[in-house]
């Protein structure tokens, strides 16, 4: 596989362009102004053997299944916090905690239908978790395409290698989606066109035959969802994949100043009338701060130790943790956890003495608000700048989604940072993204 | 027909309306552009005249600039191929990604012409991107329903600029001929009367173009 000369790699810029007459691109806002970016594709995959697959497939199934059932707890009997395993504080202090979630079973149990699991892999080969996205993950439909348009480009590559084919992933989550209807027609919500995930959200509707709506076209009547359509007649809705956040999707019961949301769509929801995919409250198991107990959660659940890691995180919230923070402080980097989008993230080497010294008073102040992580040395992946290969620091994205039985999709996104001396890969901040091959021998 | 909700009804009207709108007045300014060129330096003047947009144009020139690429003004060629890919990008699910690329195309091109030596032969790629948008639109597209919405805005847009531009009879009776054959097709709500006079007029040895112009544009129920 560690061939040079793969065909491939000679239509990075073919791919692109043909990337770009598909729309593929992201928005993002710059000044407060709308604009539409395209998402750099380096064309050498990131390439991940048969077997290390299957190790990983198993301990996200692992991970994702334990999540589901710390958020249903939560949510429900909360013996987890009685059992003194997660202490409440972080529970309740966690800004995805919602009381308006308490008591709420969504249809079947499942809270994470959709779930990215951000992962890096360490010089020594280890794989660890950075971050477990339960809310709106996004990201699956790049790889998606791009697949699609490297088969194109290069068909010698896709015959000569033995790839898993990874366009099944509208197959896998319209699974999802049918596997939670409550009866009616299946949607993807969207916030509307000016948002940064636009294209993602009408690429999975048009792949998986759901309708795009906003929520100016949906109703609450009857304690039932319906869709609105040209004549007036009112169709149905079982299933809502919505790509909102929690607090503007319903102004009736979250935030009342949205103007997204559709009024009393989370009261059906409470009924068991309506599948919201994900579960509104999920937050509360992707906080940074959260995060620290995931291995904790994998054994008290499922009495299973935890097959993928953490990586080494700390929380400055515990007095050892602060000490050991405080000590090494230039060994790590500190997130955040109100953050995302590789936002709020500082490596303690970076900052000048007048930066550590403030940052340290606010650690003091506000332990609960960050964490402290060993920086991994990342394994780099080679991407092509102009003829050359040159390393660069990239992650994982893997999706995971919850039917009948949780399902790992044989691929992923892989971002890079495109800039040699930065650990941060977010499409936000200017990285790029490759396909992910899972070999299938 | 499938479930079509009362926006994309609008937005895939609207989209047959703008690219038809931006790939007839490039067919027209061509046409302009090349009388400037030797004949008659302000025919500008006219060509604004006709299709009722304010002439804010100070010569020949800076309405060849302006009226193409202007970003900020709404009667642009420009404007109006933002508003079709506006419309467009909105409506994957329903046309299609591939539908979608060619109105993608044409806005690469229109981006090219805006800085080319040769602005004309540009816009030729823009038209060639449209007019490729249209087939494959009939090509791709399964829903009879949603095809014959993009259609009777173009269909709405060619007449109405037609008659704006008083053409010939022969090709105002074509374009009513053809909206007529369209619009029981489809799911949208019009005026049978308006439809049927414009069907009169046309006729008529004296085309009232300016009756012709109103009917068009109260054609569908709102």
């Amino acid at each position: 596989m560690e061939n040079k000369d793969m065909d491939l790699y000679r239509h990075t810029d073919t791919v692109n362009e043909l990337l770009a007459r598909y729309g593929v691109k992201f928005g993002i806002y710059k000044n407060n102004e709308f604009h539409e970016q395209l998402f750099p594709f380096d064309a050498i995959p990131r390439v991940i053997e048969s077997d290390e697959f299957a190790y990983l497939e198993k301990g996200l199934k692992q991970r994702v299944t334990a999540l589901n059932l710390f958020i249903k707890d939560i949510y429900g009997d909360k013996k987890i916090i009685r059992d003194k395993v997660v202490p409440e504080e972080f529970v309740y202090a966690s800004s995805g905690y919602l009381a308006q979630c308490e008591g709420v079973m969504p249809p079947k149990d499942v809270f994470t239908h959709i779930a990215g699991i951000d992962l890096v892999q360490g010089k020594n080969r280890e794989w660890y978790i950075l971050e477990d996205n339960l809310r709106v993950p996004s990201g699956a439909s790049y790889p998606m395409i791009a697949r699609e348009l490297c088969r194109r480009s290069s068909p010698k590559t896709f015959q000569q290698n033995h790839i898993a084919d990874n366009r099944n992933y509208a197959t896998l989550l319209r699974k999802t989606m049918d596997y939670v209807n409550t009866g009616g027609h299946t949607v993807i919500l969207t916030p509307g066109r000016y948002n940064a995930a636009y294209f993602e959200h009408s690429y999975l509707a048009e792949q998986t035959g759901a309708h795009l709506v906003t929520g100016n076209e949906l109703i609450v009547e009857n304690d039932h969802l319906y869709f609105i359509d040209y004549s007036g007649k009112k169709e149905r809705v079982g299933a809502v994949y919505r790509r909102i956040s929690d607090e503007y999707l319903d102004p009736m019961n979250f935030n009342e100043e949205s103007l997204i949301g559709i009024p009393h769509i989370y009261d059906i929801y409470r009924k068991g009338n309506v599948a919201l995919l994900n579960s509104p409250g999920n937050g509360v198991a992707d906080d940074k701060g959260i995060y620290y107990f995931v291995p904790k959660m994998v054994k008290y659940y499922l009495d299973e130790e935890p097959i993928l890691h953490n990586a080494p995180t700390y929380l400055p919230f515990y007095e050892p943790d602060m000490k050991y923070v405080l000590e090494n402080f230039d060994q790590l980097v500190l997130k955040d956890v109100a953050e995302a989008g590789g936002y709020g993230v500082v490596f303690g080497s970076k900052m000048t003495a007048k930066q550590k010294e403030n940052f340290i008073t606010l650690l003091k102040k506000e332990p609960r608000r960050f964490i402290a992580q060993e920086v991994i040395d990342f394994l780099d992946i080679d991407i092509m700048e102009g003829d050359q290969r040159v390393p660069r620091k990239a992650d994982l994205r893997a999706f995971v989604l919850m039917g009948e039985e949780p399902m790992v999709w044989k691929s992923g996104l892989t971002r890079f940072s495109r800039n040699p001396d930065s650990f941060i890969v977010n499409s936000s901040q200017g990285g790029g993204f490759k396909d992910t091959w899972v070999l299938s021998q | 027909m499938g479930i079509i909700s009362v926006e994309n009804t609008d937005r895939l009207y609207w989209l047959g309306r703008y690219s038809e709108r931006v790939y007839t007045t490039i067919r027209l300014f061509a046409a302009s552009y090349d009388s400037m060129i030797d004949l008659y330096l302000n025919s500008y003047e006219d060509f604004c005249k006709n299709l009722d947009i304010p002439n804010i144009y100070t010569s020949g020139e800076n309405f060849i600039e302006r009226y193409c690429f202007d970003e900020q003004d709404p009667n642009s060629i420009y404007s109006n191929l933002i508003r079709a890919y506006d419309n467009c990008v909105t409506l994957r699910e329903e046309i299609g990604s591939e539908t979608v690329s060619y109105i993608q195309l044409a806005m690469y091109a229109m981006n090219r012409a805006k800085v080319s030596q040769s602005p004309l032969i540009e816009l030729q790629k823009v038209m060639d991107n449209l007019l490729a948008f249209w087939g494959i639109a009939d090509d791709n597209i399964d829903s009879e329903n949603v095809r014959n919405i993009i259609k009777i805005g173009k269909r709405v847009e060619r007449l109405d600029l037609y008659a704006r531009l008083h053409m010939p009879q022969t090709e105002m009776r074509r374009e009513v001929d053809r909206l007529a054959g369209r619009i029981p097709r489809t799911c949208l709500k019009y005026k049978k009367e308006n439809l049927e006079m414009l069907k009169t007029l046309v006729e008529s040895p004296e085309i009232n173009y300016y009756e012709v112009v109103l009917k068009v544009e109260d054609l569908l129920e709102d």
